[in-house]
């Protein structure tokens, strides 16, 4: 049975960094078939796994060949551990509509039967908050049943993570898509996990793992690989390792609460006074 | 000489010869007894395509709009779907089924339709209509993607994939009949009566010619059942008749429930409709019947009278939907005449590898140009501009300006076709198709000899 899972979270907070790495971790230390599907127009979700390859995106097939030449040979690449990767790909900034490119790409994908039975894990790496319907496409019925939020204990990602937690109990409703919980990317901002530890606990759900904050990522990133393709053998190898083993023991799936802003702000005010 | 096949290389469209997705699904939705229909979009989405539909065969019948607005737009308009499912099942206590038939605007804004069916059957179903029997089922038709065609290929598929379930195996055969006219369903029927075969018909819109009866009680809607869809799962073999309306139900049906499936030709003219009957007898055992040769005699002898004398060499451009087109093309040729330009209104990329194109390619004699992604412009230009010298129109009413501006005659033949009375009566399937069509061609040539005094002189003497 493959897990569909997709990564939200606030712009910049490393959503990609994190799925590339976890999903590198699933693979060589846990054995996973694991798919990338990018959901980001910018088309940099994969980078990682394929060492800076540059991978035609489905929308880019699209537009230059027409929807009938998107093919799995033509966009689907294969990375690190077998891993298999895909970009949606999507319109430059400021014009278009990258929710619509996210809805037409995984709907060939589907059509083209890219999620095989044989995979164990299929990550969406989706931009940004929930902004408009086809950014929940990942999580529709039948598409990923899981969401982990990655966020730090700044305060602009805490607000985007309960946001985007709104999104959720929405689609939960009619999809069944679940909160499988919060990961915490350091930003080593004081109190940080007993700040994440505190919102997790008020929204319901767990904070599944807390990344630290560690240079090697940077590092592995300049030459264009994940930790534990760079080194795997490094202490941050071994947090991505444990936050991949977390995510296949997980069992604790919830439909969030998110908090009213109120609730948030006073939250907020608690950990920004004290620090 | 060559048969080319082309897209048009212009930018834009100039007279569009198509309309979008959401029509071809909305005339689909209105084969089904006990259903509306419901357009997730603006009204005009309905209102236009409700209007064509209307004007085509003269009738009246109801299709729903969720009517987004602004508003909508902005934060997502499910709810207006949901509310105006309601509405819907609280109004016709006697509708079972509800497609939710999408355009651009709300596949673009990524309005989650599948999640609204699962939320409104666990939810409303359930606490307001609990006993009642209603399905809902979402239709993506965004507009800006195929065409009213490839609209009504996908409605189709979607109708027999919600309904078509494996049951008693049946001695019926499935007849996916394409977007045709009431008067073509009634001659399929026809013909598979003379045959003594059953078949599910999809969809049964003969009842769209309705009468006015004394005590009003009349109305019009397809008269394809529920029950009708879900046996489509159980036919031993089906017939999808146009390739590009209603294969890909035909597809479904054969990949999900291994039944055997013959997709095409359309069966307009002698040798289509030939084959039609041969199929039918392969797939049944059934012999074709002395009375249907004897119709194809009084067909052929139709066709004799005029075939020579009048319509040999005649030029031809024929527009609308492919298999139609295609049809109506491969017929032409069969009575001598010269179909010089076919006008395909969509740009499928599966046209140049059809068959049937294929075939015209390596047996035309002469310059035939086929266009994909077609315009009105495509004909007009090459009239106005580039010398096309042609003798006859085929197509629907759209294109009607282009035959009183360069005094072309027409024959109105596709959808829709409003312009002449009662066109939506009459086949052009079938060896009664056969006849219809070589007459109506006939008499409109006729009628410009007359008005043109060319030669009208014959007609005295013929």
């Amino acid at each position: 049975m493959t897990r569909k899972i997709a990564i939200y979270g606030k712009g910049g907070i490393g959503k990609s960094t994190t799925t590339q790495n976890t999903a590198a971790a699933l693979a060589y230390y846990h054995n996973k078939h694991v798919f990338i599907h990018g959901c980001d127009p910018k088309a940099d979700s994969t980078r990682l796994i394929l060492g800076g390859k540059p991978q035609e995106s489905v929308m880019d097939t699209l537009r230059i060949h027409g929807a009938e030449k998107v093919t799995l040979d033509k966009v689907v690449k294969t990375g690190y551990h077998d891993i298999r990767c895909v970009e949606s790909g999507g319109p430059e900034p400021g014009v278009g509509c990258a929710g619509r490119g996210i809805i037409t790409a995984i709907n060939l994908m589907e059509e083209n039967g890219a999620y095989t039975e044989d995979l164990d894990f299929i990550f969406f790496d989706v931009l940004g908050d929930v902004v408009c319907g086809g950014f929940a496409m990942p999580i529709r019925d039948g598409k990923a049943q899981e969401v982990y939020i990655v966020a730090s204990g700044e305060m602009m990602a805490i607000y985007a993570a309960n946001n985007i937690c709104k999104g959720l109990v929405k689609y939960a409703k009619q999809s069944g898509v679940r909160l499988g919980g919060i990961i915490c990317n350091s930003r080593n901002v004081d109190r940080e996990k007993e700040f994440l530890e505190e919102f997790t606990a008020a929204i319901g759900t767990q904070m599944i793992h807390f990344v630290p904050r560690d240079n090697i990522v940077q590092r592995a990133e300049f030459n264009k690989k994940s930790v534990t393709e760079f080194d795997p053998d490094a202490n941050q190898a071994q947090e991505y390792k444990t936050l991949g083993l977390k995510i296949v023991e997980n069992d604790n799936f919830v439909i969030p609460k998110p908090l009213s802003m109120d609730e948030l702000e006073s939250m907020v005010v608690k950990y920004g006074m004290a620090s | 000489m060559t048969c080319d096949v082309k897209v048009k290389d212009r930018v834009g469209t100039i007279n569009p010869i198509f309309t979008c997705q959401p029509a071809g699904a909305q005339f689909a939705s209105i084969g089904i007894k006990d259903c509306i229909g419901i357009v997730h979009g603006g009204q005009g989405c309905v209102m236009f395509v409700r209007l064509l539909i209307s004007q085509h065969l003269k009738e009246s019948f109801e299709i729903a709009s969720s009517s987004v607005h602004e508003d909508g737009a902005v934060f997502g308009a499910c709810g207006r779907v949901e509310e105006g499912i309601d509405v819907l099942l609280a109004r016709y206590p006697d509708i079972r089924v509800i497609p939710i038939i999408t355009t651009c605007s709300t596949e673009v804004i990524g309005d989650d339709v599948d999640g609204v069916v699962t939320k409104l059957e666990e939810g409303l179903l359930k606490e307001k209509y609990a006993g009642r029997e209603v399905h809902l089922l979402a239709i993506h038709t965004p507009s800006f993607v195929g065409s009213m065609v490839t609209g009504y290929d996908v409605a189709v598929r979607d109708f027999v994939r919600k309904f078509a379930k494996k049951g008693e195996p049946s001695d019926k055969i499935n007849l996916i009949t394409g977007w045709v006219n009431p008067g073509d369903v009634k001659e399929l029927k026809h013909l598979l009566a003379e045959m003594d075969i059953e078949a599910t018909v999809l969809f049964e819109i003969e009842s769209f010619d309705s009468p006015m009866m004394p005590d009003g009680s009349a109305v019009s809607h397809g008269n394809t059942t529920i029950e009708d869809l879900v046996d489509t799962a159980n036919a031993k073999a089906t017939i999808a008749l146009n390739r590009y309306e209603g294969g890909k139900a035909a597809e479904y049906l054969e990949k999900t429930f291994d039944i055997p499936t013959i997709i095409g030709p359309t069966p307009i003219g002698i040798r289509n409709t030939d084959s039609f009957l041969h199929t039918l007898k392969a797939i049944t055992g059934q012999p074709i019947p002395q009375s249907l040769v004897r119709e194809r005699g009084v067909a052929l002898d139709a066709l004799t009278d005029l075939t020579h004398m009048f319509l040999a060499d005649k030029k031809v451009a024929i527009y609308g939907n492919p298999d139609l087109v295609i049809g109506l093309a491969e017929f032409c040729l069969d009575l001598e005449m010269k179909p010089v330009l076919l006008l395909l209104g969509d740009d499928n990329a599966a046209y140049v590898d059809d068959p049937r194109i294929k075939a015209l390619r390596d047996n035309v004699d002469y310059g035939m140009e086929i266009i994909t992604n077609a315009d009105f412009w495509e004909l007009e230009n090459r009239i106005k501009n580039e010398g096309l010298e042609l003798d006859l129109i085929l197509g629907h009413s759209k294109g009607r300006f282009i035959s009183i501006d360069y005094d072309i005659p027409m024959v109105r033949v596709g959808f829709p076709t409003y312009d002449r009375a009662g066109m939506y009566r009459h086949p052009v399937v079938g060896y009664g198709g056969a006849i219809w069509l070589v007459e109506q061609m006939a008499n409109a040539l006729f009628a410009d000899m007359e008005h043109k005094k060319n030669k009208e002189w014959i007609l005295n003497v013929w």
